[in-house]
């Protein structure tokens, strides 16, 4: 009883000293509260289906960041690790594996996709590495339609069995795994591990020089990405109950890239809240279909030209100011500092 | 006071109970949605054909739903997806849940279509497939009856067939070489664009051309989206090909119909391009389409039923151009679904596919009849032959679309022969003639 009575309030320090005081943390907050509390009010099941889909877009455009926003391996093909992703759940699946063996095991093997890639990548940068990983999602694709007794062809599989036959279950499976996945990606970047992804982006040369194995950290990169971008196709394929050839399509890979700027590069946050914005528009633009995907650009091209580095961190930039001595964010009002109690003026 | 306060009450109670109630016993409409690529000719296509089947069967009175007129309703959703397969099933389920459709009409890429039919199957809607060929969609149907029961092939018929069409055409042509120009010795050219989908049919092809006492003269696979295919001509001018047998459905077809005939290849060409299905194929090959054959579906002036001069020239007068297949959805609703409410009396799915699988009707394209595999399940797919489902082989005759196959053709040598009304003959482009007459 005392234990439960002290991780109590624990939760309520750490939620009043450090959730409570800044604006972008009540949202991330009440997000992860309205995602969980969402079917209690809402029995639509379009909507939900929306929200099913978003939330594994959310995961895939969440690791594209987490391999390019922070270690700046840029990486035009991440369908492949997606389609990799659906195709190794569908193909386990089919030979009777269920879903929740089937998705963990289909994100391995995106990780090892993602050594596949990674390694003749390691020597490449910039346009030469975008360029070169694009071409991979499409030699999957030749490799499915050459095998169509296994992959299905230009078919793909299909058949496989739901996450659940209830919706609001099908619904809590994949909000929660979007949950934790985002969490632990926005965690890996907070860690000793993301400082390390963040300085091979900014300085390579200066990290090897530091003694660090980019190397392996890139390939570490690759691998952590691939394997929550497999988790996507995964749970992709088994509520859309299909791998197909368009899981591996170009427009998936470049999608994702645009949720991705579009959200903010580099904070994880970003992309996912990009997702939730985007694809409901999406939804909403069906009401002029002759113009939906016109409207789209428009709003995509719209920000970037006013907020080039993304929607959330311009608006978070709005709310909230960096401590000019000990660099922690404050809220725009404040005079002084929360922590350090230096002059924000 | 208190008296006129409790009567405010009661009728708004009464108001919101009839708001409520309405639709509920007061449903006088059938809603179809229409599901395509609506920013597609495909999805135009499938919109198309439902407005005509809406608009013929309302100005009539509406269906009779067991002694009760219901008018049509059409709902439109834009699939997408040529570009999104996600889309495109987010389109199926705003159809279900929020428009509330009894029914669905179309479809088109395969990956798209088995993704929908799952949706749909799942709240028990028949859908008429118009526009995927691929046989997986009606095999799960007998795999699984429980499940895809609600799932019929409105549109084309099988890709089997499709291919077995085409072949016939080939056969055909090939006959008409021989005896005008007396050629013992036909050489075929297959030109099929390079695309995944026409891998198998050139396998088949390479297979069964000899068979058919031809010889192949050579395979060429141009780009899907070449401009410029003039050295694959000259390659197939120096193997001596009489026969080009093409298998187009991009925009290469347009090019490499234009060029052979600036060239004048003495070659003729039969199979499939899909851009000589369209009435606009004359002004993009600038005339030089002229002789090239294709399978189709509609031509203006054939008649495979007596339906079918009548909906091809109220289409033409409607839209402008000739009907193509996804324009089956008019088919769907007006002869198979509307036919069955009406005898069965009612709108229940269940009810309805038992009397849709077993019923023959008369459509514009032929007659429609479901057809069972060979272990006797229901596959819920066109019967393909004669008497049923066929196609059109048609040719580009200075400017028109003519009508040229099935010309006395006979499915067996005891058969009757079939000619279509409206079918004239196929004619040899002039400087094939000119290069092989004797």
């Amino acid at each position: 009883m005392n234990l439960l009575r002290y991780y109590l309030r624990k939760v309520f320090t750490v939620l009043r000293n450090e959730v409570l005081v800044l604006p972008s943390r009540i949202v991330v907050l009440l997000f992860f509260l309205s995602m969980l509390l969402i079917p209690l009010v809402v029995d639509d099941p379009y909507f939900i289906r929306i929200l099913v889909l978003t939330s594994i877009f959310a995961i895939f455009a969440a690791s594209w960041d987490l391999l390019s926003g922070f270690t700046g391996q840029i990486n035009f093909g991440h369908a492949l690790f997606f389609g990799v992703g659906a195709y190794g759940s569908a193909i386990m699946n089919q030979h009777g594996l269920p879903h929740w063996a089937t998705i963990p095991l289909g994100a391995l093997v995106a990780v090892a996709a993602g050594l596949v890639v990674g390694v003749p990548c390691l020597r490449l940068r910039g346009t030469y590495l975008a360029l070169t990983t694009l071409a991979f999602p499409i030699i999957l694709l030749g490799i499915v339609f050459a095998f169509p007794g296994l992959t299905g062809g230009e078919l793909g599989i299909s058949g496989l069995t739901r996450l659940s036959t209830s919706r609001t279950v099908t619904y809590y499976i994949v909000v929660v795994i979007m949950l934790l996945s985002c969490a632990a990606m926005w965690k890996i970047t907070d860690s000793k591990i993301g400082i390390i992804f963040h300085a091979i982006r900014e300085d390579e040369l200066a990290v090897k020089a530091a003694g660090i194995n980019t190397t392996l950290y890139k390939l570490l990169a690759f691998c952590l990405s691939g394997f929550f971008a497999g988790i996507a196709g995964g749970l992709y394929a088994h509520f859309m109950r299909i791998a197909g050839p368009s899981t591996l399509e170009v427009q998936m890979s470049f999608q994702v890239v645009i949720y991705s700027v579009f959200g903010g590069i580099a904070t994880i946050w970003g992309p996912v809240g990009a997702v939730f914005i985007l694809v409901p528009l999406m939804e909403f633009f069906r009401l002029w279909p002759e113009f939906r995907t016109l409207m789209f650009a428009f709003v995509v091209i719209l920000i970037l030209l006013y907020m080039p580095g993304g929607l959330l961190p311009w608006i978070r930039n709005k709310v909230e100011e960096e401590c000019p001595r000990c660099k922690i964010r404050n809220l725009v009002t404040r005079r002084v500092c929360r922590v350090c109690a230096a002059d924000m003026r | 006071m208190k008296t006129v306060r409790s009567l405010i009450i009661i009728s708004l109670v009464c108001v919101l109970a009839l708001a409520v109630g309405v639709p509920a016993w007061g449903k006088d409409t059938i809603k179809i949605g229409v599901i395509g690529p609506m920013q597609f000719v495909q999805g135009k296509g499938h919109w198309n054909g439902a407005v005509m089947a809406m608009e013929e069967i309302n100005a009539a009175g509406g269906v009779n739903v067991g002694g009760k007129k219901m008018k049509i309703e059409l709902v439109q959703a834009d699939s997408n997806e040529f570009l999104n397969v996600t889309d495109a099933t987010n389109a199926m389920e705003l159809l279900m849940t929020r428009h509330r459709v009894d029914f669905v009409v179309g479809g088109f890429r395969t990956e798209a279509v088995l993704a929908m039919q799952d949706i749909a199957m799942e709240y028990e809607k028949i859908f008429f497939g118009a526009g995927a060929a691929h046989p997986e969609l009606c095999l799960r149907v007998a795999q699984d009856y429980d499940t895809y029961k609600y799932f019929f092939r409105a549109a084309p018929f099988n890709s089997n067939f499709l291919v077995r069409t085409s072949f016939l055409h080939l056969q055909f042509v090939a006959g008409i070489l021989k005896s005008q120009l007396d050629l013992p010795n036909i050489k075929v050219a297959i030109v099929a664009e390079k695309a995944m989908w026409a891998d198998p049919m050139v396998t088949a092809s390479e297979g069964v051309i000899p068979k058919f006492g031809m010889e192949v003269a050579g395979v060429w696979r141009p780009s899907p989206v070449a401009t410029d295919v003039t050295a694959e001509l000259s390659a197939i001018q120096r193997s001596g090909a009489h026969v080009i047998f093409t298998i187009f459905s991009s925009s290469v077809g347009i090019p490499f119909a234009r060029q052979a005939g600036e060239l004048k290849i003495p070659a003729v060409q039969v199979g499939i391009n899909v851009e000589a299905q369209k009435d606009g194929f004359w002004e993009a090959t600038q005339g030089q389409g002229n002789y090239i054959f294709t399978l189709n579906t509609y031509a203006r002036g054939v008649e495979q039923t007596e339906l079918t001069l009548p909906f091809v020239n109220k289409y033409v007068e409607r839209f402008g151009e000739t009907p193509t297949y996804t324009a089956d959805t008019y088919s769907a609703i007006r002869y198979s679904l509307v036919p069955a409410i009406e005898n069965a009396g009612t709108l229940d799915s269940d009810k309805l596919v038992e009397v849709i699988r077993d019923q023959v009707v008369k459509t514009p394209t032929g007659t429609i009849k479901y057809m069972k595999d060979e272990q006797g399940r229901y596959l819920h797919e066109l019967t393909w032959g004669p008497g049923y489902l066929l196609g059109l082989g048609v040719q580009w005759q200075d400017g028109k679309m003519a009508g040229v196959w099935p010309n006395k053709w006979k499915a067996a040598p005891e058969a009757p022969e079939i000619t279509y009304k409206g079918i004239v003959d196929y004619k040899i482009p002039p400087w094939v003639v000119e290069a092989y007459k004797k």
